[in-house]
């Protein structure tokens, strides 16, 4: 941790292609066991949110947790960030525990909603996770700027969030996500109250900044088609209890474009996916 | 017609002229029907004149002078409760935040001492205290306290538990999440706390003048009331003390301003042509941007998929 405190003056390489890891591609960066977690409701009733996921994902492979409402993929997530208890199993993130991958600010995370501070301006608001990792000044505001210029809103960087439309502001949600380089993005239904347009330009700058930047991604959508488009693999989960119900790979060639979506190939993967849900279709 | 009729300084006039004639027809009424030598409600021209006229008052001052001295003496005690009370209430909202326990014991009971009427209490804070001035702060600091707690601990409340899980993803410490992100985000709550409680202040320092006589708007007040003075006096320093407490008002307006950029007027503007039709254009224009960088392939594809 304490180094950590020191101010990271020489980690500020502000190529667009730094820190691309070339790394072992079977090297494991989650790890899921017996994973159980169990929430009491209200009248104090156990419910139980996910039983028996077991599951692996490899550094830099993009994920897609998909499945219906109150299937668990959410907790899913959570659990692994270190924001909810597992009650059953264990998850090892990098060999270590997720609360020390957490204290160790290698985790990113994109909300569905785009929880922007309205007193910052939108470099600001970019800068902020930077400023409580003890970067200098100059570093932060380099590392936002180019940050900004990926998501493609340098022209805002001195707005307020208000002044942004919705696509806009998630747009900065997903930068301060990455500004921070995390070893592992975790996006929760990061799109979902977009339109179709803006998702639509937004999946194309994500896979572009995946790329470039080779993280573990995991994404929670319950959007079929934007899982397929974007993952490596889609784990499917099924709810009541929640669990995994299986795990379809997805061999489209990278890079992918917009006009993918119209083979037959993406549309048998769709299929595929649709009716893996337990219980027939959804 | 219709543009002039949504312009502010037009609702502000349309009440001015309503009020006027209400008030005079009120006073010819009751000049018509008074039993004393003086009028209580004088017309509004005899007010005017009377913070115009250079006749003295009492020895030494005339009415405007004697209302702009005993203002300040007012205001400045006025203020000086309203500080303190402004410092209690965030401290103890910060301390309701830190701890569910403090909250859920001084909460309620912050309440009550609302409840006490300020004419009840006046009068024991000072014979507590034994001095006026002191109890006229302590009564001020009274008032001011609880709207601002209040508010400030329901700003507090207002940071949203995403907001939360993110600082925790960031690892922060307690000391950061408060600096960075708890106390900016109350700050307009902090605000109307002391919007409310700034005219509250003046009206709770007036009030203390009235009992006792050491200078003060409120110790004039009375005087004049009771014929010591001249009855204009009396109504000299009832628009006063409203204009006093609108521009107390006004004071912390401006103060959120400049310590909320965010709520910078110039950012509130959303008529057609402003920022957002801007904002709008431009968001288009990096799109298109962006799009050439695709190259043409992907140009095409979108608009045969549309």
């Amino acid at each position: 941790m304490t180094g950590l405190m020191k101010k990271r003056t020489n980690t500020a390489q502000v190529s667009k292609y730094a820190e691309a890891e070339f790394s072992d591609d079977n090297e494991i960066e989650i790890e899921v066991k017996d994973l159980g977690v169990t929430f009491h409701d209200n009248s104090g009733n156990e419910v139980q949110a996910l039983t028996g996921i077991n599951l692996e994902i490899k550094k830099g492979e993009f994920i897609s947790l998909v499945g219906p409402s109150g299937c668990g993929k959410t907790t899913l997530l959570r659990t692994i960030a270190d924001l909810q208890e597992p009650t059953d199993g264990s998850i090892h993130v990098a060999g270590r525990l997720p609360r020390e991958e957490r204290m160790m600010q290698k985790f990113g995370i994109v909300f569905q909603q785009p929880v922007l501070f309205d007193w910052r301006t939108v470099q600001k608001n970019v800068e902020l996770p930077l400023e409580l990792m003890y970067y200098s000044k100059k570093d932060r505001r380099d590392r936002a700027k180019e940050m900004l210029e990926m998501v493609g809103l340098s022209d805002f960087a001195d707005s307020y969030p208000s002044q942004l439309s919705g696509g806009m502001q998630q747009r900065v949600n997903i930068a301060r996500a990455f500004a921070i380089r995390p070893e592992i993005l975790l996006m929760d239904e990061p799109f979902s109250a977009l339109d179709e347009f803006t998702k639509e330009k937004l999946h194309e700058d994500l896979l572009r900044m995946w790329r470039q930047t080779n993280k573990t991604v995991l994404f929670v959508t319950h959007n079929i088609q934007e899982a397929v488009f974007l993952s490596d693999r889609i784990c499917v989960l099924s709810p009541h209890p929640g669990r995994l119900s299986a795990i379809v790979d997805v061999d489209l060639p990278r890079p992918r474009s917009t006009e993918m979506k119209f083979t037959p190939e993406f549309n048998a993967l769709v299929e595929k996916v649709r009716n893996s849900f337990e219980g027939g279709s959804i | 017609m219709k543009k002039i009729v949504q312009k502010k300084w037009f609702s502000i006039l349309f009440w001015v002229v309503v009020l006027a004639v209400i008030w005079e027809i009120a006073a010819s009424f009751v000049a018509a029907t008074k039993r004393g030598p003086e009028n209580i409600l004088p017309h509004l021209y005899q007010i005017i004149g009377a913070a115009f006229s250079t006749q003295k008052v009492n020895q030494t001052m005339t009415a405007s002078q004697l209302v702009l001295s005993s203002t300040a003496t007012t205001v400045f005690r006025a203020a000086l409760g309203f500080a303190i009370g402004v410092v209690t209430g965030f401290i103890l909202a910060f301390l309701m935040k830190l701890s569910g326990a403090v909250e859920k014991i001084a909460f309620p009971y912050l309440m009550l001492i609302q409840m006490i009427p300020i004419l009840g209490m006046a009068p024991i804070i000072l014979s507590i205290t034994g001095s006026i001035n002191v109890s006229r702060i302590m009564i001020a600091a009274i008032l001011t306290f609880y709207p601002v707690a209040t508010n400030t601990l329901e700003g507090f409340k207002s940071v949203e538990k995403e907001k939360y899980e993110l600082m925790a993803s960031y690892a922060a410490k307690k000391r950061s999440l408060y600096t960075k992100v708890l106390i900016p985000q109350c700050m307009p709550y902090f605000f109307t706390g002391m919007k409310i409680s700034a005219p509250m202040a003046i009206t709770a320092a007036i009030l203390v003048d009235t009992l006792q006589g050491d200078g003060g708007l409120g110790c004039v007040l009375s005087q004049s009331l009771r014929h010591a003075m001249s009855i204009y006096v009396f109504w000299l320093i009832v628009f006063f003390s409203a204009f006093l407490g609108i521009i107390s008002w006004k004071l912390m307006g401006w103060l959120e301003i400049l310590c909320t950029p965010q709520k910078r007027p110039s950012l509130r503007k959303k008529r057609p042509g402003s920022s957002e039709e801007t904002l709008k254009r431009k968001e288009i224009k990096v799109c298109t941007r962006e799009k050439s960088r695709f190259g043409k392939r992907f140009h095409r594809a979108e608009v045969s998929g549309q």
